[in-house]
C-alpha cells in the first residue's frame, strides 16, 4: 500500500476530467433533431408549393407546384418516421433492459428451485 | 475532494499484507487509504460482457484497492480475459458499472484510459515483433514527454536481462524476454493500474517463476496490479487478494490462501 499518492491523485483527477463519449445516445439525439427538421421542412415546402400554385393560372406551373407539394409531404413523412424511431429508442432500451432483467431473475429463481430439490 | 490523504505518521494498522512489501528505492510518502475503509481504484459492479450478444461474464462484482495486487484465478474459459478487456475499455460491458478511481467510465475509449495510467499487458504480450527492443521502448516516449534514456535506464534496472538485447528484434526474443519487454514498456508509462493477462501463457515454469519474482518487485514498489492467471499456485505469494472465477461468475474472493479449497473445486469441478 505504498502507491505514490501524487500518482494516484493525478490518476483520480485525470479520470474525473475524462470526457466520456456516448456514441449511441449522441447519434440518437442528432437523428431525432434531423427528424424534427425534416418535418418542419416538409411543411414549409408544402406552404411554398401552395403559394406557387395559387399565384399562377398557368397549369404547367400549377402541376410543378403539385409535384413540389408531394415532395414536401414525403419529406415530412420521412421526418416523422425518423423522429418516431429515435424518440422511442430511449424508451425501448429501458424496456429491453427491464425484460432482460426479469428473464434473468426468473432463470435464477428456477435454478435456485432446482438446486433445492 | 481528495480520496487519498497522506497519513500523518505513516502507520497503517489494518494493512497486514503491506508489511511484506519492501520499501521503494525513492521512498514515496505513504497513502492512507483506509480512513473510511479501502478505497477501490477499480470497481466492477454487476458487470456483464460478451461477444456477439452472448454474455460470457455474468454480472461480476470486483474491487481493487490502490496499492494492492488482485488476482483473478480460474480455469480456461472462465471469462477472466474478457473481464480484463472490459477493465481496459477494449470491450464494452453489456450491463453493469465499471468504476475507475470512483468514476463510472463505461464507454471510455481504451486509449483514453491508457493515457491516464491504466496499462494492460495483454495475453500474447502485444510487443512490436519487427522492431528492436530499443525501438519498442522508444514507442513509449511518444506523446508522453518521456525521455528515452530514462525509459531505457529504468527498463534495464528492472529487467537486467534486457540490457544486452537492445538491438535485437523483439520477435526473435524468447517468450520470457518478450514478456519482460512488454512489462518494461508498460511500466515505463508509470501506470497507476497495471493489468496483466496470463503472464505465464506459453512459458516454461522456470521463466514464469522469474517473471513473477519481478512482478513481486513491481508490487513492492506500490503499483496497483490486477492480474489474471490460470495457474493459481504461481500467484499465491504475489497477490494480496484473489477472486475465483468460474463460468463467467466470481464464486469467491479472499486472500489467496483462504481460497485454496475453492480453487480445487473450480479447477476440478468438485
Amino acid at each position: 500500500m505504498l502507491q505514490d499518492p501524487t500518482r494516484v491523485e493525478q490518476f483520480t483527477a485525470e479520470i474525473a476530467d475524462m470526457k466520456l463519449p456516448d456514441a449511441a445516445s449522441s447519434r440518437d439525439r442528432v437523428l431525432l433533431r434531423v427528424g424534427v427538421a425534416l418535418m418542419i421542412a416538409g411543411v414549409v415546402i408544402g406552404v411554398v408549393a401552395y403559394t406557387l400554385g395559387h399565384g399562377t393560372t398557368n397549369p404547367l406551373q400549377q402541376r410543378d407546384a403539385i409535384v413540389i407539394a408531394i415532395i414536401g409531404l414525403t419529406v415530412a413523412v420521412v421526418g416523422g418516421a425518423v423522429f418516431l424511431r429515435y424518440s422511442m429508442a430511449q424508451f425501448l432500451r429501458f424496456w429491453l433492459a427491464r425484460l432482460s432483467w426479469e428473464q434473468q431473475a426468473q432463470t435464477d429463481r428456477m435454478v435456485e428451485a432446482v438446486r433445492r430439490d | 475532494m481528495s480520496l487519498f490523504n497522506g497519513s500523518a505518521n505513516g502507520e497503517r494498522p489494518r494493512l497486514g499484507k503491506a508489511k511484506k512489501r519492501a520499501p521503494t528505492s525513492a521512498p514515496a510518502p505513504e497513502v492512507d487509504l483506509l480512513d473510511d475503509g479501502p478505497v477501490p481504484i477499480l470497481e466492477l459492479r454487476g458487470v456483464r460482457a460478451g461477444y456477439d450478444g452472448i454474455d460470457v461474464v455474468h454480472g461480476i462484482d470486483l474491487s481493487v484497492t490502490a496499492g494492492k495486487v488482485m488476482a483473478i484465478l480460474g480455469p480456461n474459459g472462465a471469462g477472466k480475459s474478457t473481464t480484463l478487456k472490459v477493465v481496459a475499455g477494449l470491450l464494452p460491458a453489456s450491463s453493469g458499472d465499471l468504476l475507475i478511481a470512483g468514476r463510472r467510465v463505461n464507454g471510455a475509449r481504451p486509449d483514453d484510459l491508457a493515457r491516464r495510467g491504466l496499462c494492460l499487458i495483454p495475453e500474447g504480450r502485444g510487443i512490436f515483433p519487427n522492431l528492436t527492443v530499443r525501438e519498442n521502448l522508444w514507442m513509449v516516449t511518444h506523446g508522453g514527454g518521456r525521455d528515452l534514456d530514462a525509459v531505457l535506464e529504468r527498463a534495464v534496472e528492472r529487467f537486467p536481462p534486457l540490457a544486452p538485447l537492445m538491438a535485437q528484434t523483439a520477435g526473435t526474443l524468447s517468450g520470457g524476454q518478450q514478456q519482460m519487454l512488454a512489462m518494461a514498456r508498460g511500466l515505463a508509462t508509470d501506470p497507476a493500474l497495471l493489468v496483466l493477462d496470463e503472464l505465464s501463457m506459453g512459458l516454461a515454469p522456470i521463466v514464469v517463476d522469474d517473471l513473477y519474482a519481478r512482478v513481486r518487485q513491481v508490487a513492492a514498489e506500490g503499483t496497483t496490479i490486477l492480474l489474471v492467471e490460470q495457474f493459481a499456485r504461481i500467484v499465491m505469494d504475489v497477490a494480496d487478494e484473489a477472486a475465483v472465477m468460474v463460468h463467467g461468475r466470481i464464486v469467491e474472493t479472499g486472500t489467496p490462501h483462504d481460497l485454496e479449497a475453492s480453487l480445487s473445486q473450480a479447477y476440478l469441478g468438485g
